[in-house]
């Protein structure tokens, strides 16, 4: 108990210090950016007028830089994010509506791919050379292969609404392409509801992108699964099981299956990344107006503010991500307390 | 007596011929075992495709990238223009709004790929397999600092990283972008070296070493690097297919160098232009191209790992 106790003390430690190193890396990557740091938090365009005094207090940008560090440490934990001057809205809460979006997004592809993944990859290795593994195995990787923003716009052309498939066969389904949710009446996002009608438009609006992610992001996890599968394969417990006369299925059951799952858990967190950064083009794709869309966006506009703190929410959901997912592992594997 | 003999009849070889000799057996055994390995041929003869087209795109493109077509044969305006035409035999997928011939710029795209493709692997290769050497074999607090760092990387999701870094270096023509992608994807080579290192380490061989009093950096040079190389060819070559995926996204996202016609860029253009409501082939064929030498790239990677890698081997 000591031990798991040190271990999870020790990933924590490595967690906190990970995100610092994030906090610092995108402290000098924005003062690394073109132009003058200073100029771009906060600009001197009538245009944005309102924001100027209000920027340069809440980044300190008068101080020196050593101090300008400090606040942006401080500002960082208490959410004090300051004003994004081309939305004209608090950064914070720009950020924070658009990680729930990201959040409905990669949540269900990961459960899918992972499912699927799975699936697919356990299939695969119990008919290890066999046909089913040759085709999901190749088929996997071709899709692997696929940039992701093209598989989106590929979808986008087979599903539209008035598309060349559609025009010849009437039963060919349609999906709704751009954005997260509309009024099923107006055809217009107005008042959100929680009702039936609004979760299930945006449940409709989920498919297309949701399944892009998933497809795009589906090897990472049943390649894994097969070749972990087949590693616990060859183990000498499984040749002993056999011999001592259990059946395939129950020698997948008792002693395959359970020795080769929990190290998944840390693949699943470690492709969480990976889908992160495929969220981004999907997003992009289908205008669907998550973290990947605002980032994209604001580059576009040079918003140093929100760029400032967009890139650290990424990665702050990425680390928690793993960490939770060591939490986990210790959990299922015995093993790990041993060693 | 007879034992003398011997000796003077084989005339003792250098070292270096002694390694050549090994690492060329080694190669011909490897190659037996890729010629069986149906993956590893399929994969092989995408890539020679690509290469060949790569190779020859001066013969076979009848136009320049940049060069506008002087015909308007195809055209189905109502003046004929040379701009915008759709698919026909003498433009097999249409022009651009530059006039160009998109058939020609997809042939010449192949080399940008693997030009790009390539280079960048090279860059994150040595840079990842420095970490993964240094971070596995010294160990300590170097080991820490550095996994750490990786963690960061790893952290930042990549797009956004290349993206800023695209910003700074300023991408204004391919060695921008090269070291761009090659600068941002060393980190998941470096985890995977290190990991061997820790395996390799611990084996008799490095410990005979060390006890004949060998320096670090020659059990690193002689020792754990040549152990550890079939691992990052094979991990290069599946860093080659990122790379070409990374520079699709990029150009996507409209980091273009100038007058390089990538399959990314023609995509990317074919979208801004609207081509899905009169040319879909536009964007459809250069997608495909990229898609099936990523393929090529996996499928050739992968079964080199599992052929390279001993701890697969044994099955």
């Amino acid at each position: 108990m000591r031990k798991v106790l040190r271990i999870m003390v020790r990933r924590t430690v490595n967690a906190a210090i990970t995100i610092f190193g994030i906090l610092c890396l995108n402290y000098v990557l924005i003062r690394l950016m073109p132009g003058n740091a200073e100029a771009n938090l906060a600009p001197h365009n009538p245009q944005y007028a309102g924001y100027l005094a209000d920027n340069i207090r809440t980044f300190g940008l008068d101080r020196s830089p050593e101090e300008q560090f400090v606040i942006y440490l401080q500002n960082a934990f208490t959410f004090n994010w300051g004003i994004s001057y081309y939305w004209k809205q608090p950064v914070a809460d720009l950020l924070l509506h658009d990680l729930s979006w990201t959040l409905l997004l990669v949540g269900t592809s990961t459960i899918f791919t992972t499912l699927i993944g799975m699936v697919v990859g356990s299939f695969a290795a119990v008919r290890r050379g066999k046909p089913f593994d040759l085709i999901s195995t190749g088929g996997t990787i071709f899709l692997y292969g696929m940039p992701i923003f093209w598989l989106g716009i590929v979808l986008q052309l087979a599903f539209q609404k008035y598309g060349a498939i559609s025009h010849v066969f009437t039963w060919w389904p349609w999906f709704p392409t751009q954005g997260y949710w509309d009024d099923p009446n107006t055809g217009f996002p107005q008042v959100w509801a929680w009702d039936w009608t609004h979760i299930s438009n945006v449940l409709w609006h989920l498919v297309l992108p949701a399944l892009t992610l998933s497809l795009g992001t589906l090897a990472g996890i049943s390649l894994v699964m097969r070749s972990s599968l087949i590693d616990v394969m060859t183990e000498d417990f499984v040749l002993t099981a056999k011999a001592k006369g259990l059946s395939d299925r129950q020698v997948l059951r008792r002693h395959i299956f359970p020795n080769g799952l929990p190290p998944m858990v840390s693949l699943i967190a470690l492709d969480i990344a990976f889908i992160f950064g495929g969220a981004y083009q999907v997003e992009w794709v289908f205008n669907y107006k998550g973290i990947g869309w605002r980032t994209i966006e604001a580059i576009g506009h040079l918003d140093f503010p929100t760029l400032q703190f967009i890139i650290v929410i990424g990665g702050v959901a990425i680390v928690l991500a793993n960490l939770f997912s060591d939490f986990l592992l210790l959990w299922l594997d015995p093993r790990i307390k041993i060693t | 007596m007879g034992a003398t003999e011997v000796v003077t009849k084989k005339p003792t070889i250098s070292p270096l011929e002694a390694t050549l000799r090994v690492a060329w057996k080694r190669a011909k055994q490897v190659w037996t075992q890729i010629y069986h390995s149906r993956n590893a041929m399929a994969g092989l003869i995408i890539l020679l495709f690509f290469a060949s087209l790569a190779i020859t795109a001066p013969w076979i493109a009848p136009y320049r990238p940049t060069q506008p077509v002087a015909d308007a044969t195809c055209s189905t305006l109502p003046v004929p223009a040379t701009y915008l035409q759709p698919p026909c035999p003498a433009h097999p997928l249409g022009t651009n709004y530059n006039s160009n011939d998109i058939y020609s710029q997809v042939i010449w795209g192949t080399q940008i790929s693997f030009i790009v493709g390539i280079a960048s692997a090279v860059v994150a290769t040595v840079v990842g397999t420095a970490v993964g050497l240094i971070s596995g074999y010294v160990g300590g607090w170097i080991d820490e600092v550095l996994m750490r760092f990786n963690d960061v990387i790893l952290s930042i999701p990549w797009l956004v990283l290349m993206i800023v870094v695209a910003a700074k270096v300023g991408v204004v023509d391919l060695t921008g972008l090269i070291l761009v992608i090659g600068l941002t994807g060393w980190s998941v080579t470096a985890r995977v070296i290190r990991s061997q290192v820790l395996s390799i380490k611990e084996r008799m061989f490095v410990e005979r070493a060390k006890m004949l009093g060998a320096p670090s950096s020659r059990i690193l040079v002689r020792h754990v690097f040549p152990n550890a190389f079939p691992l990052i060819f094979a991990n290069t070559i599946l860093t080659v297919a990122v790379s070409i995926l990374s520079e699709s996204v990029l150009a996507f996202l409209g980091l273009r160098p100038p007058d390089t016609y990538s399959w990314g860029r023609i995509i990317a253009e074919a979208i801004e232009n609207a081509a899905v409501l009169y040319n879909a082939w536009w964007l459809i064929v250069p997608g495909l191209c990229i898609v099936f030498l990523v393929f090529g790239f996996y499928l050739f990677g992968y079964a080199l790992d599992e052929i390279l890698n001993p701890r697969l081997r044994r099955r």
